[in-house]
């Protein structure tokens, strides 16, 4: 009986290690632009979308390029491996997973976008009829 | 208003129902037992008309109703409108309370059936009546002036409903969510009678009526998560079957907890091995499936996933707290309190034995399952641990169930050779011998030429093996009794997605390609053509694309569309399925080339304000629109409206443009103007603010020439699309249909066996 327990205990334990290693790994933080530069590793990257500056689809490499400001003001281009994403275009935040390039740009591989009023009716919309 | 009422109505008869049961588990009394079954019917029969009355409020557009008008619309057609029953929280809530109150009814007369009624009903009412206290916090029959009181006159109508959102509107929508929920209902059988099991000082029994519950919870709950994943594939364009979102990732965790039940359950039948195992085991099936809509329906998941969580209100995120803790300690209290009585027998535990590998097995699926219950809960472990909430890069999930599915695929080749209690080591090793070195060969072959990753390489080899192992189990099976071959169909099944798993991921081909229309384009070693697009159901449109490849011609159209109700454009990919491999053709963008929206920067400017575009800085001086142009408009002439504009490049001086306006018979034209050969200025809006001069607006559509003219100059549009060639995707699919015919075999045999026990009983 006790050596099972034992040999049991270990697996367990190695796997407890093994797990939160990974977890601590993979975890990707929120974090602002300033926040990313420091970090080499992968991040979420949440913002607005500067509707101000040019933001493109380049056909040629197929990569979206936007500029994002954080909520310190802070801003930075943004390029994204594929396609706008959807709602992009009316998206309250957006959030880019990826990390930061020695060229000074974000390289994102994937954009999440944020519309929450769109989901939660508003009583204003009572009498739109579409 | 009647439905509001029902609701209370149900909870009340479903309370005297869950005391009668109890209190005649407690006293024995024959008319405490008739009380509980008659006030649970009744209970049945009220939630049915409450659903009745919803789906009626549904067909019939009663937009008063908050739920009603948030969730569907006039233009909705039958199959979509009657999926907006259950499209919203409150709908769904509903959709398993009825379907857990259905179960409800065959439970009853099982449960009656094995002695277990008492006890089975009051827990599993008590499940009921979790249920209907939600549909009481959430009610699905508020009004729109009850909704938001003070800012909507009381009886008022809307004209039309918000829609369903478009994601939605799919024929997997009518059927997916209802197959789902029946699945969650369902893993409250097995809770219910491991329960019922310790009030009954039972420990042995119960897992007899509880398997075939729990198998056919499985089974239910498995085809549910399938239709998910081809769902997403098919439809969504995710690019794949499964992204380990927390919205996927909620319902696999129970299913496999049940899984693993089933496994140790077997166990116990043969042994009498496992049965605190399996008591805890039972309950937790049901317990992930509450605690994983806790973490999909509560928000506290916050902005890191793709869906939108919606917060449901303080009432609903304490009521879920409060099931998950009740059940959890109604279940962990009682198994504490009785752990000392739960017979342990005296097992030889042998190392080559069935139930070992059983054991093993199990606890690998349940060590998969925790981590990848840990993965979608990081939100809320990061919380606590940093304070801000962030979610695990997918890769977690890949980097921990990797060693795991090694081990699952070893030991479902491996358990299924071994006999209960204790093997021959010899015999087993000459049994195992066979498949044990094709596999080795196949993976060596493999190996050698694609894949370079050892990981993956012991796990094709798992997969492998279990494939073989099992077809020899079950050829032997075929020869005697099919109704056996269950089990060995439903490994042959997970074996097979395995290896589809491996295939489609490791060996998928992906490109981006530019499709001028009219020009064939080689892209991984096909020939896309692009011919132009059709509308389709009114407002989508279908981008019709040929691909050829060795001389056979297929065709696909993905769609694209804008919706209003997402404010965004909606993009549906198109599949030409080749048998051995999927072509995958995912729309991006439409570029086309007579003022190409992509290109084009909207700028909107005060008069007198700058901003930079690209690498040039633009000033709105003023309109120009001299004040002769003016008298000639009031008598509707011809009209000509620039906007000054001063643009300075990076060097050089500032330099003045006008674009303009021509309106001429009604109709208006545009002039643009051209700064450097690089940029062009159309005005796209004019606000012109007549009382304070200074407040006038101008919008400016800015095109970078230089950019647009590289995208095209080919003549007419371009489709942007990613193509991808997924090969053997058909393994995984076909997999998953294996692994659960094996199920519903299991689930007919477990059945009949129940049955013919009964038979034989009565006869004595």
């Amino acid at each position: 009986m006790k050596p099972k327990i034992v040999i049991g205990g270990v697996i367990v334990v190695l796997f407890i290690i093994f797990g939160s290693y990974s977890f601590m790994e993979s975890n990707v933080e929120y974090t602002d632009i300033a926040g990313a530069m420091k970090k080499h590793k992968k991040v979420q990257l949440k913002g607005e979308w500067n509707k101000e500056k040019e933001a493109s689809f380049d056909p040629v490499k197929s990569q979206f390029t936007f500029w994002l400001v954080d909520e310190s003001g802070k801003e930075c281009k943004v390029v994204l491996d594929g396609a706008a994403p959807n709602n992009f275009e009316l998206a309250t935040s957006v959030v880019a997973k990826g990390r930061f390039t020695d060229e000074g740009y974000f390289h994102a591989t994937e954009v999440l976008t944020k519309c929450p009023s769109k989901y939660e009716a508003q009583p204003s919309e009572l009498n739109k009829t579409s | 208003m009647i439905g509001g009422i029902l609701v209370k109505i149900a909870f009340v008869t479903c309370l005297i129902s869950v005391v009668s049961y109890y209190l005649n588990h407690r006293k024995g009394s024959a008319s405490l037992l008739k009380a509980g079954r008659t006030f649970y019917l009744l209970t049945v029969a009220t939630v049915i008309s409450t659903s009745a009355v919803f789906l009626y409020l549904i067909l019939t557009h009663q937009f008063q109703y908050t739920y009603v008008w948030s969730y569907s619309s006039r233009e909705l057609p039958t199959p979509l409108l009657i999926s907006t029953f259950y499209a919203g929280q409150e709908g769904s809530f509903m959709l398993w309370t009825l379907f857990t109150s259905i179960i409800g009814v065959f439970l009853l007369r099982h449960s009656s059936r094995k002695g277990y009624e008492p006890e089975v009903m009051s827990v599993f009412g008590l499940i009921d009546l979790s249920l209907l206290l939600m549909l009481i916090v959430k009610n699905p029959f508020l009004f729109v002036w009850e909704s938001w009181p003070g800012q909507v006159a009381a009886g008022f109508a809307p004209a039309n409903g918000r829609g369903l959102n478009p994601l939605l509107q799919n024929y997997w929508m009518v059927i997916h969510p209802q197959v789902l929920f029946s699945g969650f209902s369902s893993m409250g059988v097995p809770y219910a009678y491991a329960v019922a099991a310790m009030m009954k000082r039972d420990y042995t029994n119960w897992i007899k009526p509880a398997t075939p519950w729990l198998v056919f919870g499985a089974l239910i709950l498995g085809t549910g998560i399938m239709m998910g994943g081809f769902w997403a594939y098919e439809t969504l364009g995710w690019g794949g079957y499964w992204g380990w979102d927390p919205v996927e990732n909620s319902s696999l965790v129970p299913w496999l907890f049940s899984i693993a039940a089933i496994h140790t359950i077997l166990s116990q039948r043969k042994t009498g091995g496992f049965a605190k195992t399996n008591l805890a085991l039972a309950m937790l099936c049901f317990l992930m499936v509450l605690y994983s809509t806790f973490l999909t329906r509560s928000g506290v998941l916050g902005d890191t996933s793709v869906h939108s969580f919606v917060d449901p209100g303080m009432w609903a995120y304490w009521l879920l707290i409060g099931m998950i803790t009740t059940f959890s300690v109604i279940g962990g209290v009682m198994l504490f309190r009785r752990r000392k009585e739960i017979p342990l027998p005296a097992v030889r535990h042998d190392y080559y034995s069935r139930e070992f590998a059983l054991f093993l097995g199990s606890s690998a699926i349940v060590a998969a399952a925790v981590f990848i219950i840990v993965g979608t809960s990081s939100p809320i472990i990061t919380e606590l641990l940093h304070g801000k909430k962030s979610a695990v890069d997918i890769s977690y999930y890949v980097t921990t169930t990797l060693p795991l599915g090694i081990l699952i695929g070893l030991l479902a080749g491996v358990g299924q050779l071994l006999w209960w209690t204790r093997s021959d080591r010899k015999e087993l090793l000459r049994t195992l011998r066979t498949p044990a070195i094709a596999a080795a060969g196949l993976t060596a072959i493999v190996t050698a030429f694609i894949i370079r990753e050892f990981l993956v390489a012991l796990f094709v080899f798992g997969a492998a093996f279990a494939l073989l192992a099992n077809i020899q189990v079950a050829l032997r099976i075929f020869k005697g009794n099919p109704k056996y071959a269950g089990g060995s169909v439903a490994h042959i099944g997970l074996a097979v997605m395995f290896v589809g798993f491996v295939a489609s991921s490791k060996f998928d081909e992906k490109q981006t390609i530019s499709l001028a229309q009219g020009r064939p384009m080689e892209c991984m070693g096909y020939t896309l053509t692009y011919t132009g697009y059709r509308p389709v159901d009114g407002e989508k449109y279908a981008f019709q694309v040929n691909v050829e490849r060795n001389g056979q011609q297929y065709a696909v159209a993905p769609i694209m569309y804008y919706s209003s109700y997402n404010d965004g454009l909606m993009r549906n990919p198109d599949i030409a399925n080749l048998i051995t491999k999927d072509f995958y053709l995912a729309p991006l963008s439409l570029e086309q080339n007579n003022g190409d929206a992509a290109s084009v920067v909207k700028v909107q400017l005060k008069r007198g304000e700058t901003r930079a575009v690209g690498s040039v800085e633009l000033t709105f001086v003023d309109f120009d629109f001299p004040v002769m142009q003016k008298a000639a408009m009031l008598e509707g002439k011809d009209v000509r409206i620039g906007a000054v504009l001063k643009v300075k490049g990076k060097k050089g001086k500032p330099v003045t443009v006008t674009p303009a306006k021509l309106m001429k018979n009604g109709e208006s034209k545009d002039e643009p103007a051209v700064f450097e050969g690089k940029y062009e200025f159309v005005i796209s809006a004019m606000m012109p603010d007549r009382e304070a001069k200074e407040n006038s607006r101008v919008e400016i559509g800015v095109r970078d020439l230089s950019r647009s003219a590289s995208a095209s100059s080919a003549q007419g549009d371009v489709l942007v699309a990613e193509a991808s060639v997924k090969p053997f995707i058909n393994l995984v699919w076909s997999g998953v249909i294996i692994l659960l015919v094996g199920f519903l075999v299991t689930t007919v045999r477990r059945a009949q066996e129940a049955s013919l026990k009964r038979a034989s009983q009565a006869q004595e």
